[in-house]
C-alpha cells in the first residue's frame, strides 16, 4: 500500500467529514438561533429582508404571550396564564404518577417471571406505538360520557397512559443495571423483599428515575393531539392554546416564536438535570442489559 | 431434621406468596389504566366501526356490517393517504438513519466540549411539534422565509414549499427530520461507544480500512439498538400528526394529510365517527401488525450473541 | 516474516512516560517474551509495534524499514489480545478468515488457508458457531488462528493466556510454543507470568518502569541476574536480600552477628575487599538448612514448612525474612545455615548493581 497516497485521500475524506459535518451543524442551530432572534424581533424587523442579524430587541412578543405591558388589551394576546398553569398541573401530576406506576411495574418486569410477561412487555410498549388520533376518537365519546371532557384531571389520565408504558421500560432496563446480589443479601439477612426494594433497590435507582421522569416530563409537556382533541375552553394546554392563536387570526410570528422559547424553557431546565442519565433514558435501557 | 426442612418450606411458600403479592400489586396499578385507556377503547372502536353513527347524534347508531371498510377500502382518496404517509415515512426513516448514523459515528469518541455539544444537538426534540411545524412554515415563507432568501443569495431560485405538494412533502420530512435526527445521533453514539475498543484494534491490526471497519464491525456490531431507533422512527413518523397541523394544515388542499390527520378530520371535522372508527381500527392494525413483525426481527437479532 | 528492531523508543503518555529510551533487535523467526510487573511498559511497547500507540520518539522498524507512520492495519502483523477480541456476530470461520477478507484475498486462497489452519487448530467443529457459544479458552485458541492466517511479519501476543482457566492453560502454553517453532514466524509476547517466559521464550526482555532491565537467554536471567530487581523478580520464591557488614575477616550478615568468611564460607577475596557497601543475594535454592556438625553458620530457625514432598524453612535477618531448604535428616534436629557459594550473588547495596569480580575497586 502506498502511504503517501492513502495520507491524500485520508485527508480529502476528512475535509468531506467536517464540511458535512458542519452543514448538518447549521442545518440543526440554525432554526433554534432564528426561532429565539425572531421571538426577539419587532413587527417590522420580522420582514425585511434581506433579514436582520442585528436589531433592537423588542419584548412585545413575549408580552403578547404573556398578556402583559403595552400588549395587555390588544386582540391578538394570547394571555397564557391559565394554560400555562393547566400545562403544569397536568404533565407535572401525569409524569410523577406515570413514573411512580411505571417504576413499580419496571420492577418487576426485571426481577420476577411470569406468565405472559413478554406479551405484557410488548403490550406496554405498543402502548407508545398507538397513534393518538386512533384512541381519541373514542377518548372524545368516552370524555364526554364520564365528564372529563375539557378537565385537567382527563388530561391527567391521558398523559399518565401516554407515558406509563415508556417509564416501565426505561426503569425496567435501570433495575436490571442492579445486581440481583442486592436483594438476596436482604431476603438472606431475614429483610422481606418489599423493605429490599424500598430501602436498597429504589435509591440505587434515583438517577434513572430522574431521567424516566425527565423524558415523561418533555412528552406530557409537549404533547398536543390529546390536548387539542379533548380541551375546548378550560383546560386548554399551552401548545393548544399556541395553536388556537395562530389559527385565529393572521398568524402573529413574533408571538409564536415568543411562546416557542417559553415552551422549550421548562424542558431546557429538566433536561440539564438529568443530563447524565439522558444516554440511558434515551436508550429505553436497551444498552444496560449487555 | 423434618423441623427445619418445614421451616424452611414455610418460608419458601412464604417468600414465593410474597414474590406473587408484588407481582400483583406491582403491575395492577399499570395494566389497570392501560386496559382502560387501550384495550376498552380498542374494543369500542372495532364496535362502533361496524355502525354508520356521529357523536353529534349519538341516539342514533345505523348497524352497517362491513360497509364502512368496504367504502373505505375503495375510496382512492384513502390511498392517497396512505401512499402519501408512505413516501413521508421513507423519506424521513432514510434520511434520519443516514444522517443520524453518519453524525453518530463522528461523534462517538471523546473529545472536549462533548456535552455542550450534545445538548445543542438535542434542542429540536425539546420543542413541542406544534412549535416545530410552526417554525419551519415560518421559515419556509415563500416570500420572506429565511430557507428562501438563502437559496437565492445563493443563486437558486426560490420554492413555494408550502404550496405544492411535492415540496411540502419535502419541506415536512425536513421538518421532522431536523427535530428527530438528534434521537437517532444519541442511539447511534450509544450503540458505537458500547463496542469494546479491543474490539476496533482488533479489526485495525487484521488490516481492515476505516471503511471496511465501518460496515463488517461498527455497523453490524450495534445493528440491534440501530434497529429500535429505526423501529421508532418509523412508527412515530407514521402516525405524525401534530406536525402538519401546524405546517401545512394538511394542504395545499389536502394532499399532505397523514393517515392519521385523516382520521382527526373524519371524527372531528365531519364527525363521521363509524367511518373514523373504522380508519382508525386500519390504521391500529398495520402499526400494530408492522411493529410486531420489527419486534420479532429485533428479538431474532439480539438473540445472536 | 521479518526482523524487528526498536531505536531509543520513547512513548511518554502526557507526562508520564510509559517506556523510556528502549532499543532492541528482535531476530527473524526470534520467539521474544517481554516479562515485568504491571505497568512496567511491556504492553504499551507491544501496542507501539502494533501500531496502536504512536512513538513520542524513537523509531520502530521491520526488516529495517521505519514504520513509524503506518497504521496498524498497513503494518502486516498479528496480534493477539488479553481479553478475548473475536467479533461476536460473526461465526468462527468468518472471525478466521476476516483478515484475509479485509485484504481482499481470492477466495481460493481464503479457502486452501482456512482449512489448514482449522487442521491446525483442530476447530472443526467449531467453525459455525459464534464465539458466545465457546468457552473462553477456544476462543483465544480462534484468535491465534485469527492471527496466524495470514503470515504475519510479526506476531504480537499481549498476554493471551492470562484470561484462560489455569489447566487449559498449561495445553495452551504447549501448543502455542510448539506452533511458533512449526511456523518460524518473529513473535513478541508479553506476560508478567515468568513461567510462561521461561517456558516460552527464545530470549526474555525484562522491563521495569519503561526500561529494559536485562535482555537474555530463560536460564541466564535466572541464574545471572544484572541487578537486585531482576534477581527477585524472576525465580519463586523469591531471591534472598541481606545486607552485609564488613567484620574481621569476612561479612557479617545484617545484624544478625553472624559473619561469613572466605575461608569457611566461600566468599570471593574481592568482596571481602569491596570498597562500597554490598548487598548478598541468594536464591532459598542455595540456602541450606543442614545437620549440626556439616559446615553453616548458626542462624536462628524461624519457621519449618512443607510443599509437596520438599520442606523449607525461612530465618530473619533484621527485618527480612529468608528462605531456604530444609536438607536435615530428621525435622526436628538443631541445625546450622549453610549458603552454596556457587549461590551467593553480590549488589551495590547503593545502586542495586550487580557487582561482579572484575568491578570491585
Amino acid at each position: 500500500m502506498n502511504p503517501t497516497r492513502t495520507s491524500a485521500m485520508d485527508r480529502a475524506g476528512r475535509w468531506l467529514v467536517l464540511g458535512l459535518l458542519v452543514a448538518y451543524t447549521f442545518y440543526n442551530v440554525g432554526p433554534i438561533v432564528w426561532l429565539v432572534l425572531s421571538s426577539l424581533k419587532s413587527r417590522m424587523d420580522l420582514f425585511t429582508m434581506p433579514p436582520k442579524i442585528f436589531f433592537t430587541p423588542d419584548l412585545t412578543g413575549y408580552q403578547s404571550v404573556f398578556g402583559v405591558g403595552v400588549a395587555k388589551d390588544s386582540a391578538a394576546a394570547i394571555g397564557v396564564f391559565d394554560s400555562l398553569i393547566n400545562s403544569i398541573v397536568v404533565s407535572v401530576s401525569g409524569t410523577a404518577l406515570a413514573v411512580f406506576f411505571g417504576t413499580l411495574a419496571g420492577y418487576v418486569c426485571s426481577r420476577f417471571n411470569f406468565i405472559g410477561k413478554g406479551d405484557f412487555m410488548f403490550f406496554v410498549l405498543s402502548t407508545r406505538m398507538l397513534p393518538p388520533v386512533a384512541v381519541l376518537v373514542f377518548y372524545h365519546l368516552m370524555f364526554a360520557r364520564l365528564g372529563l371532557a375539557d378537565t385537567r384531571f382527563g388530561l391527567v389520565l391521558v398523559s399518565i397512559f401516554a407515558n406509563v408504558g415508556l417509564a416501565t421500560w426505561i426503569m425496567k432496563g435501570f433495575f436490571d443495571g442492579v445486581p440481583k446480589e442486592v436483594e438476596q443479601i436482604a431476603v438472606v439477612n431475614g429483610y422481606t423483599r418489599m423493605y429490599a426494594f424500598l430501602r436498597l433497590v429504589l435509591p440505587m435507582v434515583k438517577g434513572g428515575i430522574a431521567a424516566t421522569a425527565g423524558f415523561c416530563f418533555i412528552f406530557a409537556w409537549n404533547e398536543f393531539a390529546f390536548s387539542s382533541i379533548l380541551t375546548t375552553t378550560q383546560a386548554k394546554t399551552l401548545p393548544v392554546k399556541i395553536s388556537a392563536a395562530a389559527g385565529s387570526t393572521g398568524i402573529e410570528w413574533t408571538q409564536i416564536c415568543a411562546a416557542g422559547v417559553v415552551l422549550i424553557v421548562p424542558v431546557l431546565i429538566f433536561f440539564y438535570l438529568i443530563r447524565r442519565h439522558l444516554l440511558m433514558g434515551m436508550t429505553f435501557g436497551v444498552l444496560g442489559r449487555r | 431434621m423434618t423441623a427445619i426442612s418445614h421451616e424452611r418450606r414455610q418460608a419458601e411458600l412464604r417468600k414465593r406468596s410474597s414474590g406473587r403479592l408484588m407481582i400483583f400489586g406491582f403491575l395492577s396499578p399499570t395494566l389497570a389504566i392501560l386496559l382502560f385507556m387501550v384495550a376498552y377503547p380498542i374494543f369500542s372502536l372495532v364496535y362502533y366501526s361496524f355502525f354508520n353513527f356521529s357523536a353529534l347524534r349519538q341516539g342514533a347508531m345505523k348497524p352497517m356490517g362491513l360497509k364502512n371498510y368496504k367504502f373505505l377500502l375503495s375510496d382512492p382518496e384513502l390511498w392517497e393517504r396512505f401512499v402519501f404517509t408512505g413516501k413521508f415515512v421513507f423519506i424521513c426513516v432514510a434520511l434520519q438513519m443516514l444522517i443520524g448514523i453518519f453524525v453518530g459515528y463522528q461523534l462517538h469518541k471523546n473529545f472536549r466540549g462533548r456535552d455542550l455539544v450534545f445538548t445543542l444537538l438535542m434542542m429540536p426534540m425539546m420543542l413541542s411539534p406544534i412549535v416545530v411545524g410552526f417554525l419551519w412554515r415560518y421559515m419556509l415563507n415563500s416570500e420572506w422565509g429565511i430557507v428562501n432568501f438563502l437559496l437565492h443569495s445563493v443563486g437558486l431560485p426560490k420554492v413555494d414549499w408550502l404550496g405544492q405538494t411535492n415540496a411540502a412533502l419535502w419541506a415536512a420530512a425536513a421538518a421532522d427530520t431536523w427535530m428527530w435526527t438528534p434521537f437517532i445521533v444519541l442511539l447511534a453514539t450509544a450503540a458505537f461507544r458500547g463496542i469494546p475498543e479491543t474490539i476496533h484494534e482488533a479489526a485495525e491490526v487484521d488490516g481492515a480500512s476505516p471503511a471496511y471497519k465501518f460496515f463488517r464491525i461498527t455497523l453490524p456490531m450495534s445493528a440491534p439498538v440501530l434497529f429500535i431507533a429505526l423501529i421508532l422512527r418509523l412508527i412515530d413518523s407514521f402516525k405524525q400528526y401534530d406536525l402538519f397541523v401546524a405546517l401545512t394544515g394538511g394542504g395545499p388542499g389536502s394532499s399532505t394529510e397523514t393517515v392519521s390527520f385523516s382520521v382527526a378530520k373524519t371524527a372531528f371535522s365531519y364527525f363521521y365517527t363509524g367511518e373514523a372508527s373504522a380508519l382508525a381500527v386500519i390504521l391500529l392494525v398495520i402499526i400494530i401488525g408492522l411493529s410486531m413483525i420489527l419486534v420479532r426481527h429485533l428479538q431474532k437479532m439480539s438473540e445472536r450473541y | 516474516m521479518a526482523e524487528i528492531a526498536l531505536r531509543n523508543l520513547t512513548i511518554d503518555f502526557s507526562g508520564f512516560k510509559a517506556v523510556d529510551d528502549v532499543s532492541l533487535t528482535v531476530k527473524n523467526g526470534e520467539f521474544v517474551v517481554y516479562l515485568g510487573p504491571s505497568g512496567c511498559g511491556k504492553t504499551t511497547t507491544l501496542r507501539c509495534i502494533a501500531g496502536l500507540v504512536k512513538a513520542t520518539s524513537g523509531d520502530v522498524l521491520f526488516d529495517g524499514q521505519r514504520v513509524n507512520e503506518l497504521s496498524a492495519s498497513q503494518r502486516n502483523i498479528a496480534m493477539v489480545f488479553q481479553f478475548v477480541s473475536l467479533y461476536p456476530h460473526l461465526r468462527i470461520r468468518e472471525n478466521i478468515v476476516f483478515p484475509l477478507k479485509a485484504r481482499g484475498v481470492a477466495a481460493s486462497e481464503i479457502r486452501r488457508k482456512l482449512d489448514w489452519v482449522t487442521d491446525v487448530f483442530k476447530l472443526g467443529d467449531e467453525l459455525d458457531r459464534y464465539p458466545s457459544a465457546l468457552p473462553p479458552g477456544a476462543r483465544q485458541k480462534v484468535a491465534l488462528a485469527r492471527a496466524v492466517i495470514r503470515d504475519p511479519a510479526v506476531l504480537l501476543l499481549d498476554e493471551p493466556l492470562s484470561a484462560i482457566d489455569e489447566q487449559f492453560r498449561e495445553e495452551m502454553r504447549w501448543e502455542l510454543g510448539h506452533l511458533q517453532r512449526q511456523l518460524g514466524v518473529t513473535t513478541i509476547y508479553v506476560t508478567h507470568d515468568q513461567r510462561e517466559a521461561m517456558s516460552l521464550a527464545d530470549r526474555i526482555v525484562l522491563m521495569n518502569d519503561g526500561r529494559i532491565v536485562q535482555v537474555s537467554e530463560p536460564d541466564r536471567i535466572f541464574f545471572d541476574p544484572v541487578d537486585v530487581f531482576a534477581g527477585q523478580f524472576i525465580g519463586s520464591p523469591s531471591m534472598n536480600l541481606i545486607d552485609l557488614a564488613p567484620a574481621d575477616g569476612g561479612l557479617r550478615l545484617g545484624d544478625s552477628g553472624v559473619t561469613l568468611t572466605a575461608s569457611d564460607d566461600g566468599i570471593p577475596g574481592w568482596a571481602l575487599s569491596s570498597s562500597r557497601p554490598l548487598k548478598l543475594g541468594v536464591r532459598p535454592l542455595n540456602v541450606h538448612l543442614v545437620d549440626e556438625g556439616e559446615p553453616g553458620v548458626p542462624l536462628a530457625v524461624d519457621d519449618v514448612f512443607s510443599v509437596g514432598r520438599e520442606r523449607f524453612f525461612s530465618f530473619r535477618i533484621g527485618d527480612a525474612v529468608c528462605q531456604g531448604v530444609d536438607k536435615r535428616r530428621a525435622p526436628g534436629a538443631p541445625g546450622r545455615v549453610h549458603f552454596a557459594p556457587e549461590g551467593l550473588l553480590f549488589f551495590d547495596a547503593a545502586t542495586g548493581r550487580r557487582v561482579r569480580a572484575g568491578d570491585a575497586a
